[in-house]
């Protein structure tokens, strides 16, 4: 019960009144643009596309791409902050170069894969990971940098070696900001995904989205472009929900840092 | 806890004794001489490179492409696009954002009644938004400057909305006690005290307009270095694609300076930003 008081119901009432108003606009003749569907005409375009299969096709692809590249740009983005991170020998001799790329839009990438892979997964991939391992590694850094040294000198007054050292205070110290730099990487996955898709991967909701636009049928389109919105949501709350089961410590650490 | 409190001077006498704290005393901006692997690659890259690759033509071959673009004629009016759209879009995306973060930020029932709407529109990737806008707007710069407002808005307007809920309450009873009229009080306590939070906003907004830009450009070959790079790409042209990314590159310092210069500018009579 306390959670149905608790929930934004002004917020959903606003949210369903704009779209009543869209309905009326467009039934009434007053939003007179060609291409504008009605909130209904879109609802049964969805209805149709998620008993043909089709939404669920389509999201299935980019659900999984979306995954399947940010774990890669995990890993690597987490693997690279931390060496970096660790060894000041490394970050001194190589930080200039990474903060040069990482200047370049990272949308860059994507005429450069074009170029390479084509109009295929391997490019869509390529894409994601290398926007998405940005914010993890640069986050993991800063997090492996930032311990405060009091916590060092206690690890010294423990005499704990290198390796207890980096296990048992400069990890656990640099979870938080990595935890956020994953965040960011799920939602620049999804963004590079649609980005990668739009711009020709054969499949998955942003070739859907072009698909339905050039049969001119905006309201499969609208329907894509809401499933879109959708997921990203869904993605970000289910991250959240993750990362409040495992590590319940962090719960609080996610509202201060994010920018 | 005194070695964090002392004067740069006495940090570097105390440096070695406290070596195995690195982290804590390490530099904040890397020093240049981390840019070798980044010149050795390159310099791999042109050693090894061939001058018809079709995929990475030698470093040495990029201006010159450049070169073959700027006499053609296509490379300034396309900067020039990419230009006016960027700031364009921008001054709209501050002047909307802060203008709807206020409102949000003021008045409680507003906020609650647009945050499920503001949060669901903030989760909609820019390129999902560019077939509609080009199926409503069409082809031109009004539908690239609404789909880069669309983008760069959010971090605008949050920053502002959280500026205004932060604002200090000592402020607002300073100016009362001051017996300061309305537009008073806005022009010399409320509008200075959000400065920070706005123009925190701008530092994110401005880069990802101009993603943005080069985005919305290279999916619907608009006018602009963003569909320079595109047809380039789509003619197999690498070495114009590797140039126009160097160009893309160096307006992406420039607004990044740029954006630093007027902040410092703007904020100069305060201590701590």
């Amino acid at each position: 019960m306390r959670r149905l008081a608790n929930l934004n119901w002004l917020g959903l009432l606003t949210m369903v009144g704009l779209l009543g108003l869209w309905q009326a606009l467009v039934a009434t003749g007053l939003l007179d643009y060609e291409y504008v569907p009605a909130p209904s005409e879109v609802a049964v375009a969805a209805g149709r596309l998620a008993a043909g299969g089709e939404l669920a096709e389509a999201t299935g692809h980019t659900l999984r791409v979306v995954l399947l590249g940010w774990l890669a740009a995990g890993t690597i983005g987490i693997a690279l902050g931390l060496l970096l991170g660790l060894s000041s020998a490394a970050w001194r001799w190589s930080m200039a170069s990474f903060e040069a790329i990482r200047a370049m839009p990272p949308i860059c990438l994507v005429p450069v894969a074009l170029l390479i892979f084509g109009f295929s997964i391997r490019m869509e991939l390529t894409i994601i990971v290398y926007a998405a391992a940005w914010p993890v590694m640069i986050n993991t850094i800063d997090g492996a940098r930032s311990v405060r040294p009091e916590l060092l000198q206690v690890a010294r007054m423990l005499r704990l070696s290198r390796v207890e050292t980096i296990r048992r205070i400069v990890l656990p110290a640099a979870l938080p900001l990595a935890i956020v730099g994953l965040r960011l990487a799920l939602s620049f996955a999804l963004v590079l995904a649609i980005v990668a898709e739009v711009a020709g991967n054969p499949s998955g909701l942003g070739n859907a989205i072009v698909t339905a636009q050039q049969a001119l049928r905006p309201d499969e389109m609208f329907t894509y472009v809401m499933a879109i919105g959708v997921l990203g949501v869904a993605l970000n709350a289910a991250f959240g929900l993750l990362v409040r089961r495992a590590i319940p410590v962090l719960a609080g650490a996610r509202e201060r840092s994010a920018v | 806890m005194a070695v964090s409190a002392a004067t740069p001077s006495r940090q570097r006498r105390l440096r070695p004794s406290c070596r195995r704290d690195g982290a804590a005393h390490a530099p904040l901006i890397p020093p240049i001489r981390g840019l070798l692997p980044l010149a050795l690659l390159l310099c791999v890259w042109e050693l090894a490179g061939s001058e018809r690759s079709p995929y990475f033509p030698r470093p040495s071959t990029w201006p010159a492409a450049l070169g073959d673009l700027w006499t053609a004629g296509a490379l300034l009016p396309a900067a020039g696009a990419t230009i006016s759209t960027f700031v364009l879009a921008l001054g709209v995306a501050i002047v909307l954002g802060t203008l709807l973060g206020l409102l949000a930020g003021g008045v409680r029932t507003i906020d609650r009644a647009l945050n499920p709407t503001l949060e669901f529109a903030r989760a909609m990737p820019p390129a999902a938004v560019i077939p509609i806008a080009t199926l409503l707007i069409g082809y031109n710069e009004q539908m690239k400057v609404a789909v880069v407002t669309s983008a760069a808005i959010w971090p605008i307007l949050f920053n502002s909305r959280a500026a205004l809920r932060r604002l200090d309450p000592v402020l607002i009873d300073t100016a009362r006690s001051l017996h300061l009229t309305t537009l008073q009080r806005a022009r010399k306590i409320t509008f200075p005290a959000l400065t920070p939070g706005i123009f925190l906003g701008v530092r994110i907004g401005g880069p990802i307009a101009l993603v943005v830009t080069l985005l919305v450009e290279f999916l619907t070959q608009v006018d602009g270095i963003g569909g320079l790079i595109a047809t380039a790409q789509r003619g197999y042209l690498s070495d114009q694609v590797w140039g126009l990314i160097l160009v893309a590159g160096l307006f992406s310092l420039l607004v990044g300076g740029l954006i630093a210069a007027l902040e410092a500018c703007v904020l100069r009579h305060r201590p701590t930003a």
